[in-house]
């Protein structure tokens, strides 16, 4: 019985099967006499239940007419945007205000970075804004040791330093692009409930 | 493909949905003998049906805001129907047919002559419809009765692709098994 294609004979009897899986069906039913049994007893079930008749019924412009009377005055108005409604919206624009700020802070903060670098900062200022010992605190550490000197200590302490102020930004403009695209993928869902399958295939 | 009925339509559920009374009974025009059908055959009794059909349309002019023009009008307004039957028959509080006892014909051994009845017969497999599970009930009679491909019925009633597979297997299996004996029997001797 495990050959047997009763499961897609439904299927097959409303025209929903194609590709491979009609091609499966036709030839299975070609060579098994107790499926065309199972898909002749289908086409007899339906004919008996088209045989039920419907009913009489008011000619459609004569019901369309009553309905016209029996219609409320007023439609109920569109039901007021719900909290949750008002706050779903809301997440995408706080992802943005938050990339914003973010992307703002940081580009500012490169920006002031450099200008210490330049030396355009004066002492006090640019001591508030970086520590050297606190961004390549590793590299000091193995300086200390002596694994690393000279220009291999500085090319680490470059690296190090580089390293401290990229991941932070990195993981936050990741983190921001996730956020917005599980929102986005969530409304797409929401807005495509409707199945989007066609005939099926095998 | 757009048709010049699908954009006719389209222009009066704009006109209904800012509140063209007879635009939307246009639609109404329209869609009252499937929505009929539909709630007909799910309930199996005309005067019921009617009044479900009056409360879809109500309904329908009522929620119109909420309708999204993404989905089909037809199938928003048959989930509608459903809805109403339903709300409508436990209201009248019918009792459907749930067993294969409730089926029996009025001869206990009913002869293939008597089942040749049409009367008898119709009477049988609307019965038999009835006694069916609501949910495998839906897809069965949008499939048989409107004509409905799976990706409309699914859409219609909120329900996967797969869910309408299932449904209307059962629904099929059940009815064979219930009618099988007595109908496929009679219409074979009617035939010979």
């Amino acid at each position: 019985m495990s050959n047997h294609v009763i499961e897609w004979l439904n299927a097959y009897f409303d025209g929903e099967l194609q590709g491979y899986r009609l091609h499966q069906v036709e030839a299975h039913l070609a060579g098994c006499e107790a499926c065309r049994a199972e898909l002749e007893s289908l086409g007899k079930l339906s004919g008996l239940l088209h045989e039920v008749p419907l009913p009489d019924f008011p000619s459609p412009e004569r019901f369309a007419s009553q309905i016209n009377l029996l219609l409320p005055q007023k439609r109920t108005p569109p039901p007021r945007r719900s909290l949750f409604e008002v706050g779903w919206w809301m997440i995408p624009v706080g992802i943005m205000a938050v990339w914003v700020f973010v992307s703002t802070a940081l580009l500012l903060s490169n920006v002031v970075s450099v200008a210490d670098s330049f030396g355009l900062l004066g002492t006090t200022t640019s001591s508030w804004i970086s520590s050297p010992a606190e961004t390549a605190d590793l590299t000091a550490v193995l300086g200390g040791f002596g694994v690393l000197g000279g220009d291999s200590l500085q090319w680490a302490e470059r690296t190090e330093s580089l390293t401290r102020s990229m991941v932070p930004q990195f993981v936050l403009q990741v983190s921001v692009a996730v956020l917005y695209l599980a929102w986005f993928a969530t409304w797409l869902a929401r807005h495509t409930r409707q199945p989007r399958e066609g005939l099926i295939e095998g | 493909m757009v048709t010049v009925q699908a954009v006719s339509e389209a222009k009066l559920i704009i006109s209904s949905q800012s509140g063209d009374r007879s635009a939307f009974s246009e639609l109404v025009r329209l869609h009252t003998r499937g929505v009929f059908n539909v709630v007909y055959r799910m309930c199996g009794d005309a005067l019921i049906a009617e009044d479900a059909t009056q409360e879809t349309f109500i309904r329908a002019w009522q929620n119109l805001s909420s309708y999204r023009p993404q989905t089909s009008l037809r199938n928003w307004l048959y989930r509608i129907a459903f809805n109403a039957g339903m709300d409508m028959l436990r209201k009248e509080k019918r009792i459907l047919p749930t067993d294969i006892e409730d089926l029996q014909l009025k001869d206990d051994q009913p002869s293939p002559e008597s089942l040749a009845s049409q009367n008898e017969r119709t009477a049988l497999v609307q019965k038999a419809i009835l006694s069916l599970p609501d949910a495998s009930r839906a897809v069965l009679v949008l499939k048989e009765y409107e004509g409905m491909s799976y990706r409309e019925i699914a859409e219609a009633l909120d329900i996967p692709l797969g869910t309408v597979m299932s449904r209307l297997n059962y629904a099929r299996k059940l009815l064979k098994e219930k009618l099988e004996p007595k109908l496929f029997v009679s219409m074979e001797v009617e035939h010979v």
